[in-house]
C-alpha cells in the first residue's frame, strides 16, 4: 500500500512537470510573440525590447522554462495582463467558488441518484425502474450548459424561485472570517500574515464562512444561489450514480447471503438497506470518485451560464482576452486539483476494499 | 431459451445444416433485437438524413436575416421560430446536423487512428517505448478533458478546425490505452506465437492478426466517443472557442441566443434538444453495440 502511494506520488511529480510544460509552451506557441500578445500590435520597438528584457524573453528557452518552473513552485504566476492583479490572488478568490460548486453538485447528485437507484433496484422491472433508467439515459446525454440555461429560465426567470446568477445577492453582507474575529489584531508578524492569508482564502467559501461567522442571512442566500448551478452540474453524475447504484445493488441482491437474510425473516427494507447496500457501495463510491474529477470539466460551462466567479469562468474569459498568465495559472491549479482528487479517490478505494492489492 | 424454442432449434438442426454465422452477422442480429439500440439508430438516421440532404430539407436559407421578424416565436411558416437576427431556427438546426456529425465523426476517427497506432506500438513492443507512451497518456489524462481542449484551443486559436483537433487530441489516450490492453491480451494467444514461429513479420502480425482482434472494443468506445465529442464540441462553441458566428452550429446557436432567452426562450430550446437527441442516439447505439459485440462486457 505504502509502495503504491509512493509510486503514485512519483507519477504525480511527472504529471505536474508535464502540466507545467504544457502551460509554458502555451505561452510560446500562441501566434505572435508574447510581446505582441501582451503589448498589442502597435507597440514601439523600444517598448517591445524593454518588455523582452523585463520578462527574460531573450534567454535560451530552457533557462526560461526553469525560471518559470521555479516561480510557479513558489506559487508565483505573475500578474494578469487584463486586471493587473496577482494571478495567485485571483486564483485564491476563485478556487473556493469552484470547489463549492463541485461539492454542491456532487451532493445533489448523490442525494437524488442513490435513492433513485435503490428504488429502481428494489422495484426491478417495474414502471419506476423503467422511468429511472430512461431518465438516467437522458441525463447522461444532456448538455450541461443547455440544462443550465433551461433551469435558470424556468426557476430563475419564470417562477422567481431561485436566483439565476452570482454567489450572493447584491446588498447581502458577508464579512470575512478575518474581519469578524478581528484576526489582524490577534496575529501579527510574518507567521500571523500567513494565518490571515489562510483565513482570507477560507472566507471565499461563502457557505462555510457564513456558518463559521454565524451569519444566517448570508448562509441562506449563498445556499439559494448554489442550488441551480449544482442541479445543472449534478445531473450527469446523478444519472451515472443512479445507474451504478441500481446495477450494483441488483448484482448483490442475487447472492446467497441475501437469500439467507431473507430466509431469516428479515424485512425487505433491512435486507436492502443494511445487508445489500453495504456491499453494493464500493462500485458506487468508485463511480462517485471518478465523476468528481469529471465535474471540473462541467464546472467550466456551468460557471459561464450562472455567472459563477470560479476557475472555469476565469480560464474561459481570459483565453478569449488572451490573458496568458491568468490562463496558465488557472489551468495549472485546476489540473492540480484534478490530479489530487484522482489520487485521493484511488488511495481511499484501496483502503475501502481490502481485496484490492496494488502491485 | 424456453424448452419449446430449444426443441424447435434442435429439430431444425437435424433437418438442415445451418450455415455458420459470422461474428458480424451475429452481432447485427443481436443489435436488431435491442429496442433501445433501434431507437438510437432511428434518431441518428433522422439526423443523418438532415445532414446529408440539408439544402433540400431546410425550408429557408440558414444565414438569411429577416431583421423585421427577429425573435418571432414558432409559427406555421417558421416552425421553430426565428433567432436574434431573424434567421430561421429550423433551417439552422438542420444545417447544424451536418457540422455536429462531421465534427463528432472526424475528431473520433482522428483520435482512433492515432490512439490505435500508439496503443499497437506500445502494447506490441513493450519496454521503454511502452513506458514512454503510456506515461505521456497518463499526463494527458491528468487534465480534465474540457480544460485540456480549452488549453489547446488557447494555443491554436478559436475556430471549428482547431476545436476539432483539440477534441481529437484529448481523446487519443482513451483509445491508446484500450488498444494496448487488447494487444497485450491477444499477444499472449497461441496463434500469435504460431505466426511468429513460422516467420511472419512484425508489421503483418500487428495489422493482420492483432488489430482485427482488437476492433470490437474500438467500435463500441468510438460510438460512445462520438457522443461525448459532440457534447464537447457544442460546449466549446457555446463558449465562443469553436465554430464562429454565423455558422449554424448548435452550441454556437445556444451561445448567441442565451442573452435573449428571457424574451424568446424558443431560441435556445431547439438547438439544445438537437444536441441532446443526437448524443442520446449515439449513447443508445453504443450501449447496444457493446451488448451485441461482446455480451461479456454487459454491465
Amino acid at each position: 500500500m505504502t509502495r503504491y502511494i509512493v509510486q503514485r506520488l512519483i507519477l504525480l511529480f511527472f504529471v505536474l512537470l508535464g502540466i507545467s510544460v504544457i502551460t509554458f509552451t502555451m505561452m510560446h506557441l500562441v501566434p505572435g510573440t508574447p510581446a505582441d500578445v501582451m503589448l498589442g500590435e502597435h507597440a514601439t520597438d523600444e517598448k517591445v525590447a524593454r518588455f523582452r528584457k523585463a520578462y527574460g524573453l531573450d534567454d535560451p528557452i530552457l533557462i526560461q522554462y526553469l525560471r518559470y518552473l521555479s516561480k510557479i513552485a513558489r506559487g508565483d504566476f505573475g500578474r494578469s495582463v487584463r486586471t493587473n492583479f496577482l494571478v495567485t490572488e485571483e486564483l485564491a478568490q476563485r478556487l473556493p467558488a469552484t470547489v463549492e460548486l463541485t461539492l454542491g453538485a456532487m451532493f445533489v447528485a448523490c442525494l437524488i441518484g442513490i435513492p433513485a437507484g435503490i428504488l429502481a433496484a428494489y422495484h426491478h422491472n417495474s414502471f419506476f425502474d423503467l422511468i429511472t433508467m430512461i431518465g438516467s439515459l437522458i441525463g447522461v446525454s444532456m448538455p450541461v450548459f443547455w440544462l443550465g440555461l433551461v433551469l435558470s429560465y424556468i426557476f430563475g426567470f419564470r417562477l422567481h424561485l431561485l436566483p439565476p446568477s452570482a454567489r450572493l445577492t447584491v446588498g447581502v453582507e458577508l464579512p470575512t472570517i478575518t474581519e469578524v474575529y478581528n484576526l489582524r489584531a490577534i496575529f501579527t508578524g510574518s507567521f500571523g500574515n500567513k494565518i490571515i492569508a489562510l483565513s482570507d482564502f477560507l472566507s471565499n467559501f461563502y457557505i462555510f464562512t457564513a456558518l463559521v461567522t454565524g451569519n444566517p442571512e448570508a448562509f441562506i442566500d449563498a445556499l439559494k444561489h448554489l442550488i441551480l448551478p449544482s442541479l445543472a452540474l449534478g445531473t450527469i453524475p446523478m444519472a451515472n450514480i443512479a445507474r451504478m447504484t441500481r446495477s450494483s445493488l441488483l448484482e448483490v441482491l442475487g447472492q446467497d447471503y441475501i437469500r439467507t437474510a431473507r430466509a431469516k425473516g428479515l424485512s425487505e427494507r433491512v435486507v436492502i438497506l443494511v445487508h445489500a447496500l453495504k456491499n453494493a457501495f464500493l462500485p458506487i463510491i468508485t463511480v462517485i470518485g471518478l465523476l468528481l474529477g469529471g465535474l471540473l470539466s462541467g464546472a467550466i460551462l456551468t460557471e459561464t451560464i450562472f455567472s459563477w466567479p470560479g476557475m472555469g469562468r476565469l480560464i474561459v474569459d481570459r483565453v478569449l482576452a488572451r490573458d496568458y498568465p491568468a490562463v496558465q495559472g488557472g489551468v495549472m491549479v485546476t489540473a492540480l486539483l484534478f490530479v489530487c482528487i484522482n489520487l485521493l479517490v484511488d488511495v481511499s478505494y484501496a483502503y475501502l476494499d481490502p481485496r484490492i492489492r496494488y502491485e | 431459451m424456453s424448452l419449446a424454442e430449444l426443441k424447435e432449434s434442435s429439430v431444425t438442426f437435424q433437418l438442415e445444416k445451418r450455415a455458420p454465422t459470422s461474428l458480424w452477422r451475429d452481432a447485427i442480429r443481436r443489435l436488431l433485437r435491442n429496442k433501445l439500440a433501434i431507437v438510437g439508430m432511428v434518431i441518428l438516421g433522422v439526423f443523418l438524413l438532415c445532414a446529408l440532404f440539408a439544402p433540400l430539407i431546410a425550408p429557408h436559407d440558414p444565414l438569411e436575416q429577416r431583421l423585421v421578424l427577429r425573435r418571432q416565436p414558432p409559427s406555421r411558416q417558421y416552425p421553430f421560430g426565428l433567432d436574434d437576427l431573424g434567421r430561421d431556427i429550423l433551417s439552422r438546426v438542420i444545417f447544424g446536423a451536418q457540422l455536429s456529425l462531421r465534427v463528432g465523426v472526424l475528431s473520433v476517427s482522428l483520435a482512433i487512428i492515432f490512439g490505435t497506432l500508439l496503443g499497437l506500438v506500445s502494447g506490441y513492443l513493450g519496454g521503454w517505448a511502452d513506458n514512454l507512451i503510456m506515461r505521456l497518456m497518463d499526463i494527458a489524462l491528468a487534465f480534465p478533458a474540457m480544460l485540456l481542449a480549452i488549453a489547446i484551443v488557447a494555443i491554436l486559436g478559436p475556430g471549428l478546425m482547431n476545436m476539432l483537433i483539440a477534441i481529437a487530441l484529448v481523446s487519443i489516450p482513451t483509445y491508446a490505452r484500450l488498444v494496448r490492453a487488447q494487444v497485450l491480451s491477444v499477444k499472449a494467444q497461441d496463434y500469435i506465437l504460431a505466426a511468429r514461429a513460422i516467420g511472419v513479420t512484425h508489421s503483418r502480425i500487428l495489422f493482420r492478426n492483432i488489430l482485427p482482434n482488437s476492433i470490437t472494443p474500438i467500435i463500441v468506445q468510438g460510438t460512445l466517443g462520438i457522443a461525448s465529442a459532440i457534447l464537447d464540441a457544442a460546449g466549446l462553441s457555446f463558449l465562443g472557442l469553436g465554430a464562429q458566428p454565423p455558422t449554424p452550429e448548435w452550441g454556437a446557436m445556444l451561445g448567441e441566443g442565451r442573452f435573449s432567452m428571457f424574451t424568446a426562450p424558443h431560441i435556445i430550446i431547439f438547438p439544445g434538444l438537437a444536441i441532446m437527441l443526437t448524443v442520446l442516439g449515439f449513447n443508445l447505439l453504443g450501449d447496444g453495440l457493446r451488448d451485441a459485440l461482446d455480451p461479456r462486457l454487459r454491465m
